[in-house]
């Protein structure tokens, strides 16, 4: 696996797991009847502070990780090919025009909810959702194109 | 207008040239190994700077490594 493979691998996982804590907390949320402002925007910036902060983490975590196990294996110093070429960057840029597809899908759903006279609230949580949503997607598809020489 | 086929003797011509590694021709260009297999596959086709890169590296004209097909040609 590249190191551009292994970047999408830890970005899909990671957003994976936000994804699934997101729709958890808004369970949560709604069971508990406290589906408030105040705690979906709460929500909405743990959210963005995990994106950021879980993604670098994860990413550093996961290269120390994979050099580690490499030395022990082959007793060589792990060697990091870091370029981004022209065929990483169409399939960045493939993978940016999927997660936008989807996300332009997501917008215009939510704001058939608010059309449907759901409260604002619900369009809000929505909107996240398919944020997070149309990046997951995006780095299966890149990974499909890795996967599948381009 | 339809897609026709961009063929290439890369794997050939490495052959020739000592039997150069992937790797070895992949840091001569300044691309991954990943690109100069996607490329060997006739899977990704490179764009006309990497193209020259790669002819220049073999010493041959750019047409020596690289072959087009229109799709009306293709069997």
């Amino acid at each position: 696996m590249s190191f551009q493979e292994k970047n999408i691998a830890v970005s899909l996982s990671t957003f994976t797991v936000i994804l699934g804590f997101y729709l958890i907390r808004i369970f949560q949320l709604v069971q508990s009847e406290s589906f408030n402002s105040t705690n979906v925007f709460r929500l909405w910036g743990i959210i963005a502070i995990l994106a950021v902060i879980g993604t670098i983490l994860a990413t550093i975590f996961t290269h120390i990780a994979g050099g580690i196990v490499h030395k022990v294996r082959t007793n060589e110093d792990p060697h990091i090919e870091d370029i981004q070429d022209e065929r990483d960057q169409i399939i960045d840029l493939k993978g940016t025009r999927v997660a936008y597809t989807f996300s332009s899908i997501g917008v215009a759903l939510s704001m058939l909810t608010f059309v449907f006279g759901k409260p604002p609230l619900v369009m809000f949580s929505l909107l996240i959702f398919f944020g997070v949503l149309a990046q997951v997607i995006a780095d299966i598809w890149r990974l499909t194109l890795y996967r599948r020489g381009f | 207008m339809g897609k026709g086929r961009i063929g290439n003797n890369i794997r050939k011509l490495r052959f020739f040239r000592d039997e150069m590694t992937q790797q070895q021709l992949a840091e001569k260009v300044g691309v991954t190994r990943q690109t100069i297999i996607a490329m060997e596959q006739d899977k990704y086709s490179p764009s006309l700077e990497l193209a020259f890169r790669i002819a220049r590296v073999f010493e041959v004209p750019l047409e020596e490594v690289f072959s087009y097909q229109p799709e009306n040609e293709l069997t």
